[in-house]
């Protein structure tokens, strides 16, 4: 039986930076997954947006973090070694709908407390992103919002929680909850485990989880996005983030200049079926795979093809000149949608809700922007686990610094000079397009990587314009003589 | 000015190594990188007939094509740079070579760029539906099975009906596989009639003409293609564990576009072969690559 102070359900976003709070905090931890990686989940796919802080309702638990958050991101960012885009957002709008949105955004903004808001008519928007269309009337500019990629991010804290003791367990599902005189006793399909305090932050299926123990109280709803990344260098035509509200509600549109140089079109919402072929599989449902495979593997929400043509024709109402033919991928974004058990579906709830009873927490529905606050969401929640042991300091010993492994392109002709030499690997570059080596392959495996498609997000191989159509088969060989199989 | 060498050479498929080995037999001094273990390119992957009538007079395989040419480059005075990566082409006629353990700058008099093509991806089709294991372009199977040993499914699907496709097709049947269907846009297939004969029709792959793959399924591993039917609409779901898509070459241009002005390439760089255009016969590109090379500037 393993036992730990806390026990997390979940290595998505929120359970890598649950992780890593706790352990400064001088908790024990194990984190139990059910796939065989972080971030497989709701942080899988999403637009890698930190918000500034503008669209929560002022006063709410959501409106704090975010301004918190976004605020911090740069230094978070530098402690993990995560890259960002600090490309600050424009909200745009044509008409006077959008007109009142945008005000609207900007006094709950300025109550928030987000820096450096400013209202701009259509030509100051215009000055500051030449491409876009000569309908926008109005804007909203603000400074902070960054973009990153949020497995990155997601892979970064896990790894510097797993450097300061955390335990993660992949492949873990978990299937018995129950309370003990001094805790938790949590069994998985593989084993069982106890602990003092329990987090349940399992994401798309966080409300089954709950359900395991206690009465049901938050349920989710899952609702799909579509995204349209394109190619390698077309985040070059714009230099913000750009929101735009149109006349037609409900219809908004978002371009992303990625931090991989990609620009990312999204998203589109819709309703995901709850059931049926193209229903996802949150815990206890369905797993199609069948018998003997270990828990649900998500490959995405379904994606529409409607929905992608539809992004790219709207595309053209905020940024007519832009190329959008050549596509790197489409893909869908999972996305829960937490309601009352008993209320109506379609009234979601608003602010963060994290349901606590004795030493359970569980947090479901975390949407956006859930990314944004998974660090301030970890730190808040381990600060009242602490404070409910008596905990009074972090524990000195945690190293908040995650060090970048090494990424032969990010040096330059002298230092990967030198850095080949000594390390041949490095110099046999095994992915053309994004420029990824041998060595950084084997280094992925080395922190934890065992599938192609974990090596892919780790080292950014096979993510260029081929998607690997050339160079699946040699990584994937170099993938096995490092496993040794 | 002094140069490393008179001409490099990037890649050393078919059109690189033609290529180098007309400008060695001329006299020049030739670098020739190519990022694979042995040169051949693509070709390593072919283990399919029909290769060479014209240039050698036999019928060979892409693996046995290649290795004639590795044989003449063995006898000729081009440097072969196995496993190296041509990073970038800089406007001062220099190069960033990358290879184990050797990174290097080579300044030259002219490039041949011989950097080949890489096909469509099925990621960029805007297909509905997950995103699962199992999707792969053909080459990249070729590659997988022919050259590295690796297996993939049982039950496959084409969409796209081209040369490499249907021919791929005849050999994953004959080695046990169920090509359940070749699903093709246009009302008939793809590729050389002879390879139609010779491939397709002998091996009895079913094909669906007039459709498109419009949806995948499956949670981690692929379960199912939607298949449309154009002219009516009509979808219909395929089982099946893999999709192979081959629906074209895209020659790649990512070390010479930096280079371009007002449209044109600096006129010591010359692409040759598959990144100048897609070519269906090997001896025609190689031939091409030869000429192209010996132009004086």
């Amino acid at each position: 039986m393993d036992r730990s102070d806390v026990i997390v359900i979940g290595a998505g976003l929120l359970g890598c930076f649950l992780a890593r709070a706790l352990r400064r905090q001088g908790l024990s931890v194990i984190v139990l997954e059910q796939s065989d990686d972080v971030c497989t989940g709701i942080s899988r796919s999403g637009s890698g947006i930190v918000y500034p802080g503008y669209d929560m309702a002022p006063g709410s638990l959501k409106a704090a973090l975010t301004v918190r958050s976004c605020r911090d991101f740069p230094a978070l960012c530098r402690d993990l070694s995560v890259n960002y885009r600090a490309c600050g957002s424009l909200m745009t709008g044509a008409g006077p709908r959008a007109e009142a949105v945008i005000r609207r955004k900007y006094v709950d903004g300025v109550k928030n407390g987000v820096p450096g808001l400013e209202l701009l008519d259509g030509d100051a928007c215009r000055r500051m992103e030449p491409l876009l269309s000569a309908n926008i009337t109005c804007g909203l500019y603000a400074p902070g919002t960054c973009a990153v990629n949020p497995w990155e991010l997601g892979i970064a804290a896990f790894e510097n929680a797993r450097d300061n003791g955390a335990r993660f367990v992949f492949s873990e599902k978990v299937t018995a909850l129950s309370r003990q005189a001094e805790g938790f006793s949590v069994c998985t399909e593989n084993g069982a485990y106890t602990c003092r305090d329990l987090i349940n932050a399992a994401g798309l299926s966080a409300d089954s989880v709950h359900e395991l123990i206690s009465r049901p109280s938050v349920r989710l709803k899952v609702t799909g996005a579509d995204y349209l990344l394109l190619e390698d260098g077309s985040a070059d035509a714009l230099s913000h983030v750009i929101f735009h509200e149109p006349e037609e509600k409900g219809k908004g549109l978002t371009l992303i200049p990625t931090a991989d140089g990609n620009l990312l079109i999204g998203p589109t919402e819709r309703d995901v079926p709850s059931s049926g072929d193209d229903a996802l599989y949150p815990a206890g449902g369905t797993d199609p795979a069948g018998p003997g495979h270990n828990g649900p593997q998500w490959a995405g929400a379904p994606t529409e093809a409607s929905g992608i043509r539809w992004l790219r024709e709207r595309c053209h109402e905020v940024v007519p000149e832009l190329d959008t033919e050549k596509v790197l991928r489409s893909f869908g974004a999972a996305r829960p949608r937490p309601y009352l058990t008993g209320a109506d579906q379609n009234k979601s709830l608003r602010d963060f809700v994290i349901l606590e009873e004795e030493q359970f927490y569980s947090l479901i529905g975390i949407k956006t922007p859930g990314m944004t606050c998974a660090a301030a969401l970890g730190e808040h929640l381990a600060a009242i686990i602490a404070q409910n042991r008596g905990i009074r300091e972090p524990d000195p010993a945690f190293d908040p610094i995650r060090k970048r492994p090494v990424i032969p392109r990010e040096c330059s002709f002298e230092e990967r000079q030198v850095l080949v030499r000594s390390h041949p690997a490095y110099g046999r570059i095994l992915c053309a397009c994004r420029d990824v080596t041998e060595g950084e392959v084997r280094d992925a495996v080395h922190r934890g990587a065992t599938t192609v498609e974990a090596v892919r997000r780790r080292t950014g191989a096979m993510m260029g314009t081929c998607q690997g159509g050339r160079c699946l088969a040699e990584i994937q060989e170099v993938i096995q003589d490092e496993l040794g199989c | 000015m002094s140069w490393d060498v008179n001409v490099l050479v990037v890649g050393g498929g078919a059109a690189g190594m033609a290529a180098a080995l007309a400008l060695a037999e001329a006299g020049a001094s030739v670098v020739m990188a190519d990022p694979g273990e042995k040169p051949g390119g693509i070709l390593n992957r072919c283990v399919h007939r029909g290769f060479g009538q014209g240039l050698f007079g036999e019928d060979l395989t892409g693996q046995e094509y290649a290795a004639r040419f590795r044989r003449l480059l063995r006898e000729s005075s081009v440097t072969v740079r196995p496993r190296t990566t041509v990073l970038s082409i800089l406007p001062d006629r220099t190069a960033v070579l990358s290879g184990p353990g050797r990174l290097e700058k080579i300044s030259f008099e002219r490039c041949i760029l011989a950097a080949g093509s890489y096909e469509r991806t099925p990621q960029s089709l805007l297909l509905g539906g997950t995103r699962p294991a199992g999707v792969y372009t053909a080459g990249c199977v070729q590659g997988l099975v022919h050259e590295y040993g690796q297996d993939i499914g049982q039950r496959i699907v084409f969409l796209g009906s081209g040369d490499v496709g249907q021919i791929l097709a005849a050999q994953l049947a004959a080695a046990g596989k169920q090509v359940l269907a070749m699903v093709e846009q246009k009302d008939r297939p793809g590729g050389l009639p002879r390879n139609r004969r010779e491939y397709l029709e002998a091996a009895n792959i079913p094909l669906i003409l007039q459709s498109t793959v419009t949806r995948l399924h499956g949670d981690r591993h692929l379960t199912g293609v939607t298949i449309c039917h154009l002219p009516t609409g009509k979808e219909s779901f395929l089982s099946c564990d893999t999709l192979i898509t081959a629906t074209g070459l895209i020659p790649d241009r990512r070390l010479a576009d930096p280079l371009m002005k007002d449209g044109k390439l600096p006129e010591w760089l010359i692409p040759v072969g598959n990144c100048r255009r897609i070519y269906d016969i090997v001896d025609v590109l190689a031939a091409d690559s030869r000429k192209l090379a010996l132009i004086p500037q």
